[in-house]
């Protein structure tokens, strides 16, 4: 066993509070999985010796607060180093919105805990165990939140921090989520999220997974839609040392429809790793995924998406579309579109294309008087900038594209 | 439409017949003795003996996959029997007029006459029965030409040094399990030698056949195009029908020297098993090519036999500028499971794959295909094309698909799409409306579905593939 793990479990067992016996099932579960190495399936491509060898320690909440989105007018829940920020987060909530510390029991999200998001992630588990700070989001039914929740972690160089959310959208009710992660320094995290989708209910879902250089961040999110509700989820991802985030999309009653759109955009010796499963459980379900990537210099980008039609859910149309730009003779793209079908009347696909920039664009641009750089970026953006588009809150596309403009026009230098 | 599904399921295995044929067949269980006995049955070199036992010992240390999508029994290696004989064969056969009447006649049952249609068909035949190689037809022929086509355990003493080059540099002894296994133990299989710029005259073929009760057959085939030549090779499988299941576990290894084309056809037809998932054959195979500088590789295969498949014909695109393919259909109906699909590892400058696989699940089957495409740091402008296609047909059954994709060069592309349907109703509706009756319908959709695969096929085994397509299929309207 890693001597990291040891020590996680080590102090997970002294963790008295009301998720107890939650946290019990996790840890025997823990107990017996063996640390993920290139033999396991979900950590094929992706090692993760860097935990074992990171210098972490406790920390008191030193590290700067997470970047501002400008026009956003949000309601912040501000994680430093895993701990919660009072003064830096909002207080005022509208009415029909109720957000709690992770410190206070509720039996709901007892409930709650654990319902959507699956056990065989293994730092899920240690995050079940280990996480005491976090939020428990409740929005009541028939209410719309107009002001988005925005939930940042930042981290200073060493920290270790285990934060998680439990949000449930009441009957009808709609709500705008932007979980935001920043930081390029060494240190450690698991931010899991999960949430209920309550019927006919809406969530509109940011994860802005913007850790880079040292950053180990092991992360997911977890989503159970119930009848008719409506997910539409984007994730922006830079990688680092170690990016890797968790997508689970229960769909557990009929006429639900999730969307969830996908960039990454990797640099230097980063890594993401995007493991995604969209089960269907129920018919007439409908769920589009668009993931696009941009792998330059020595970056390493793995997707894992999952289609998962579960016996007699029938009637269901489910695509998954993945693209990948490799820009670079020693990055690296690893993909797996995996489709698991036991209904016969459903409509699936999947597509996956892996090519570099294509060279007679990049001549036409050049034969335009645009230099071969800008016609790189104007390239690179045009590839990701369809999904930009679709994001429904403008200040967080606002905020997001000259930010991606950096970040394409950094690739281009090296 | 149900009772016609239902009829179309429970439809029986036609090569389902036991042969009485006297066999001399080892006791069960499997240790060092008895790949020694094995090895001195065969009257093979001291350095056969040694790879044998080399890969024995890797095999003891290696765990049974489980990565599969499939579900099976375990299976107990020390209740087979790893060697089967017809006891005719002490003294064999020197030409067609010698062999067992019984033994003519099982093959004429399987509709694989030895005899005069095959002359005229004029195809090349090795037909291995149980663990041994029974007759290979046209041998003196295709040896005026230079091509020998004869038992591996004849080219064990024929010719050592072409089988020491090549043997095992494709599929390794510690490739995987069930390689290892049939490393140790395998008993006979063909051996196919084409000359530098030669144009294999005809088609070859082999026919397996395990009769034996709880035996395993483990043969093993390695074809070797020497620079500028070609081979097209078929092979055919069926078992009796049986309530244990009994193994197959055998390797395949091409070797395609510069600018030569290899082109390997399967029809796979063991005992599926019966409805219940009683009985069949767990067919573990490994087939493997290697192809160097401009030559191509070419797998087509279909698989509508076995309880449990796990296949994976896989290509080595080592040499720039080579070709591989993979042509597929693989038909689960009752509880049979097929774990199936390609392996593409680019290598080379400019090398190409294609990869088309058509799964249709009936029943209560599973149907996965798994596939890898890899692009190495070396393969610039290399390109490969994936699509794989499932039909539904019921709604028990259950159509996977697995593909790996990794890329390590920019100037690469890789293009996969997969999609999953059932047969639709608008095409039903089309086909009756012009007096088709329904039966006829679904199986003129699914040999359309499967046409892309179907034209690969020789044409012999097109008419034998699509045969077995329709007696598995008739009316079987979802």
């Amino acid at each position: 066993m890693s001597s990291w793990l040891a020590q996680a479990i080590d102090s997970a067992e002294k963790i008295e509070d009301w998720l107890s016996p939650k946290r019990a099932i996790s840890l025997a579960k823990l107990k017996e999985t063996p640390w993920p190495g290139r033999k396991t399936e979900a950590w094929k491509y992706t090692p993760i010796n860097a935990i074992e060898r990171a210098q972490l320690s406790e920390k008191t909440g030193t590290a700067a607060k997470a970047s501002e989105i400008d026009n956003l007018n949000s309601i912040d829940l501000v994680f430093v180093d895993g701990l919660f920020s009072e003064e830096a987060s909002t207080s005022e909530l509208p009415e029909g919105l109720t957000i709690s510390s992770l410190q206070h029991a509720q039996s709901w999200a007892l409930e709650s805990f654990n319902q959507t998001k699956p056990s065989k992630h293994f730092f899920g588990l240690v995050n079940d165990v280990l996480a005491t700070q976090g939020c428990i989001i409740d929005v009541a039914a028939n209410t719309t939140i107009e002001q988005p929740i925005r939930i940042t972690n930042s981290f200073s160089e060493g920290a270790q921090a285990h934060t998680r959310a439990i949000v449930r959208i009441g009957e009808s009710s709609k709500l705008t989520v932007i979980e935001q992660l920043e930081g390029d320094l060494a240190s450690l995290n698991t931010f899991f999220a999960e949430y209920q989708i309550s019927e006919k209910a809406h969530l509109e879902h940011y994860r802005l997974a913007l850790q880079s250089g040292k950053a180990l961040s092991v992360g997911g999110c977890h989503f159970n839609l119930n009848q008719a509700s409506t997910l539409d989820s984007s994730l922006i991802g830079y990688g680092s040392q170690l990016s890797r985030v968790d997508m689970d999309v229960i769909h557990s009653a009929e006429h639900s429809n999730a969307k969830l759109n996908v960039i990454y955009l990797l640099d230097g010796k980063e890594l993401f790793d995007l493991h995604s499963a969209i089960e269907h459980t129920k018919p007439n379900g409908v769920s589009e995924q668009n993931v696009r990537c941009i792998a330059a210099d020595r970056a390493n980008a793995i997707f894992n998406g999952r289609i998962h039609i579960h016996r007699d859910a029938q009637k269901i149309l489910a695509q998954m579309n993945n693209r990948n730009l490799l820009m670079s003779p020693n990055a690296q793209i690893n993909t797996k579109p995996e489709l698991e079908i036991y209904a016969d009347d459903v409509r699936c696909a999947h597509g996956a294309t892996i090519a570099e920039i294509d060279e007679e664009a990049m001549f036409y641009l050049q034969s335009r008087g645009v230099s071969r750089s800008e016609a790189q970026i104007m390239l690179s953006f045009a590839f990701i900038n369809e999904l930009v588009d679709q994001m429904k809150n403008d200040a967080v596309a606002q905020w997001l594209r000259p930010m991606l403009r950096e970040r394409f026009a950094q690739m281009e230098i090296r | 439409m149900t009772d016609q599904l239902d009829e179309a399921l429970s439809r029986e295995y036609e090569a389902g017949f036991v042969s009485d044929v006297e066999s001399r067949t080892f006791d069960p269980g499997i240790d060092e003795s008895v790949i020694r006995r094995i090895s001195a049955m065969k009257e093979e070199p001291e350095w056969m003996l040694d790879w044998r036992l080399k890969a024995f010992e890797m095999w003891k240390t290696m765990p049974e996959p489980d990565w599969a999508h499939i579900d099976y029994a375990d299976i107990d290696f020390q209740a087979i029997s790893y060697y089967s004989a017809p006891k005719s064969m002490d003294d064999r056969p020197k030409s067609l007029d010698e062999v067992d009447p019984e033994l003519l006649r099982t093959y004429e049952k399987l509709g694989i006459p030895l005899v005069e249609q095959q002359q005229l068909a004029g195809i090349a035949v090795d037909v291995v029965f149980d663990s041994v190689s029974v007759v290979t037809t046209f041998r003196e022929k295709l040896k005026e030409k230079g091509v020998i086509f004869c038992p591996i355990s004849d080219a064990i003493k024929e010719y050592p040094e072409l089988v020491q080059k090549y043997l095992g540099t494709v599929v390794s002894q510690k490739d995987n399990f069930f390689a290892a296994l049939n490393c140790a133990v395998f008993t006979d299989g063909s051996f196919v030698y084409i000359p530098k710029g030669t144009r294999c005259p005809m088609e070859l073929s082999t026919y397996f056949r395990i009769n034996e009760l709880n035996t395993g057959q483990f043969e093993r085939t390695l074809i070797i195009a020497d620079e500028g030549s070609y081979v097209s090779y078929l092979e055919g499988c069926t078992a009796p029908q049986r309530d244990e299941n009994q193994l197959h576990a055998a390797v395949v290894e091409l070797v395609c020297l510069d600018n030569a084309e290899i082109k390997y056809s399967t029809v796979q037809n063991w005992y599926p098993g019966d409805e219940n998932g009683v009985g069949g054959i767990y067919n573990f195979v490994t087939k493997r090519g290697i192809c160097h500088d401009n030559a191509k590789i070419s797998w087509t295969q279909v698989e509508t036999g076995s309880a449990v498949t796990w296949k994976y014909p896989s290509c080595v695109l080592k040499g720039d500028n080579s070709v591989g393919e993979f042509y597929s259909v693989a038909l689960t109906r009752g509880a049979q499971q097929a774990d199936t699909g390609t392996k593409m590892i680019h290598l080379g400058k400019n090398t190409k794959s294609t990869i088309i696989s058509k799964g249709i699940s009936a029943g209560k089957s599973n149907n996965s295909y798994r596939g890898l495409v890899h692009m190495g740091k070396g393969s610039s402008g290399a390109r490969n094309f994936t699509q794989c296609d499932s039909l539904l047909i019921g709604d028990k059954c259950g159509a996977h698909t697995f593909p790996y994709v990794e890329s390590r060069n920019p100037t690469a592309i890789v293009e996969h799409e997969a999609t999953t349907s059932k047969v639709s109703d608008d095409q039903m509706f089309l086909c009756q409306q012009r007096g088709l009756d329904p039966e006829k319908a679904v199986s003129m959709i699914v040999n359309g579905f499967c046409k892309e695969v179907f034209k690969e096929l020789p044409m012999e085994f097109a008419v034998e593939a699509g045969k077995l397509l329709e007696i598995s299929l008739e009316g079987s309207v979802g």
